[in-house]
């Protein structure tokens, strides 16, 4: 991180010397969620944040972290079922948004004859296919190019736990996402998790003892934004309560 | 003189934000992108819902015409055409006015629409809604007694103390300096118009020709309303980003 972060209010111009640097040249630079493009080269912030950029990738985006999760390609999400059609479930994502279609084949091994049953409100870890402007996103349980799962598919026992967005990227950022509360605790127990870009993570601790326990030291971890020494007590504190 | 703001107090909304300045106080919450009704959706654009609710009692024309002066206001900010067949709806609950509010001798809907505005500008930033632009809005108040010295984000005891009021005005500013509102009453002539709309001008927008460079240093100690929408907005990068920092 920068020592000093650039604040952006929306309809702020980037100057051009706030923009990545791109090691090489001839890569176009790429404008990610908050930022927008006035031809012919005016870079202007859509959303209040804070400016982030990557000289590798040659990329620009805005960082924040509030409001409603927007879809976009390629996001993991949690999908709650709402209802079964013919030949797709109608999901949702966030609340009072149009549904999502997952088609009924896109599951590992689904074929005509052996497909899911998945009753409604039953949770699925899926892959955002596509989400175009203009007509209903896709999801999709399996990798195309191998037909395989990959991790994804119907999420069965556990529970929900709603987080920030922030949270959720920081979570399937990896280590550059600075959680380590996971981690810590996995040292000590067994557990699933799924984290969905759409603000929800979901944890199967065995029991319900557990599973809230893990869920609650993340929702924590989001609230009060600890670092590394804060969430080492967070697991402490949960380990012991076990 | 700064409006003291809370960002995001609501924690089942998408966006919200509590605003307290003279006395008034009001929370806005924003939901959106939603699903929006079938006879209000546009296929090009977002809809937007604006609700007024006032302190006390029903809704009545006075709320109905703030509606409007909102609606239209807010939706040449938000970039409406990046969420097409989607709603977003914005709630403004007046949770106090002050006592003198409705015998200081200003419309009472005037001496409300520039806090609406800044609330609604508030909740919007923290639902990370699109916006082409901010906005932020001021009243100014002339007396009959002192013609030349108009009086800027009054509050409502300074107006009844300045006795009659020859004309009031409301004013909004987006952030390339530009008039997005213009409400007035009374009876002036366009000097002394001419004269609010730049006292109005200096109190929403910061010095002209500043960079965005040099426009982080003004803020904290800055007057006008767009320094202190920066600091709001820093303060909730701030308090987004402390994991990076905390220990």
């Amino acid at each position: 991180m920068a020592s000093t972060t650039q604040v952006l209010l929306p309809g702020d111009t980037i100057p051009t010397s706030a923009l990545p640097t791109p090691n090489n040249p001839k890569k176009p630079l790429t404008l990610g969620p908050g930022l927008r493009h006035i031809p012919p080269s005016t870079i202007v912030a859509s959303i209040a944040g804070s400016l982030s950029t990557d000289n590798k990738k040659n990329a620009a985006w805005v960082e924040y972290n509030s409001g409603r999760y927007t879809p976009s390609a390629n996001d993991l999400v949690i999908a709650t079922i709402l209802t079964s059609t013919a030949d797709t479930f109608n999901c949702t994502l966030t609340p009072h948004t149009p549904t999502t279609s997952l088609p009924h084949l896109s599951f590992e091994n689904a074929t005509r004859k052996t497909r899911p049953q998945l009753p409604p409100h039953s949770l699925v870890y899926a892959r955002i296919v596509s989400a175009p402007r203009d007509s209903p996103v896709e999801l999709t349980c399996v990798d195309p190019s191998t037909g395989k799962s990959e991790g994804l598919g119907p999420l069965k026992g556990g529970m929900l736990f709603p987080v920030s967005l922030g949270m959720a990227r920081r979570l399937l950022a990896g280590k550059k996402g600075g959680v380590m509360v996971l981690e810590g605790l996995a040292e000590k127990m067994g557990f699933e998790v799924a984290v969905g870009r759409n603000g929800v993570v979901w944890v199967d601790g065995g029991s319900v003892k557990n599973t809230l326990g893990i869920g609650r030291a993340l929702q924590e971890v989001d609230r009060e934004g600890l670092g590394e020494r804060g969430q080492r007590k967070v697991v402490e504190r949960v380990l012991r309560g076990l | 003189m700064a409006p003291e703001v809370l960002l995001s107090p609501l924690h089942r909304a998408d966006g919200s934000a509590t605003y307290t300045q003279n006395g008034y106080s009001i929370i806005g919450a924003v939901n959106g992108p939603i699903e929006v009704l079938r006879k209000d959706e546009l296929p090009s654009e977002a809809t937007l819902e604006v609700h007024v609710r006032p302190a006390v009692g029903v809704g009545s024309p006075k709320e109905r015409h703030l509606e409007t002066l909102l609606t239209s206001t807010l939706r040449s900010i938000i970039l409406t055409h990046h969420l097409p067949r989607t709603l977003i709806q914005l709630t403004l609950q007046v949770r106090s006015i002050p006592a003198e509010d409705a015998i200081c001798g200003v419309s009472a809907y005037l001496t409300l629409l520039p806090h609406l505005i800044n609330t609604s500008l508030l909740s919007l930033l923290s639902s990370s809604i699109p916006l082409r632009t901010t906005v932020t809005a001021a009243l100014v108040v002339s007396p009959t007694s002192s013609p030349t010295m108009p009086l800027v984000m009054p509050t409502a005891q300074e107006i009844l103390r300045a006795g009659r009021i020859k004309h009031a005005h409301v004013f909004a500013f987006d952030g390339e300096r530009k008039m997005v509102v213009c409400e007035s009453e009374g009876s002036f002539t366009f000097e002394e118009w001419e004269e609010a709309w730049e006292v109005a001008e200096d109190v929403c927008c910061r010095d002209g020709g500043v960079g965005l460079g040099e426009a982080m240093q003004v803020d904290g100690q800055s007057e006008n309303l767009e320094g202190w929408l920066r600091e709001v907005v820093r303060r909730k990068v701030e308090g987004e980003q402390r994991w990076k920092s905390g220990t």
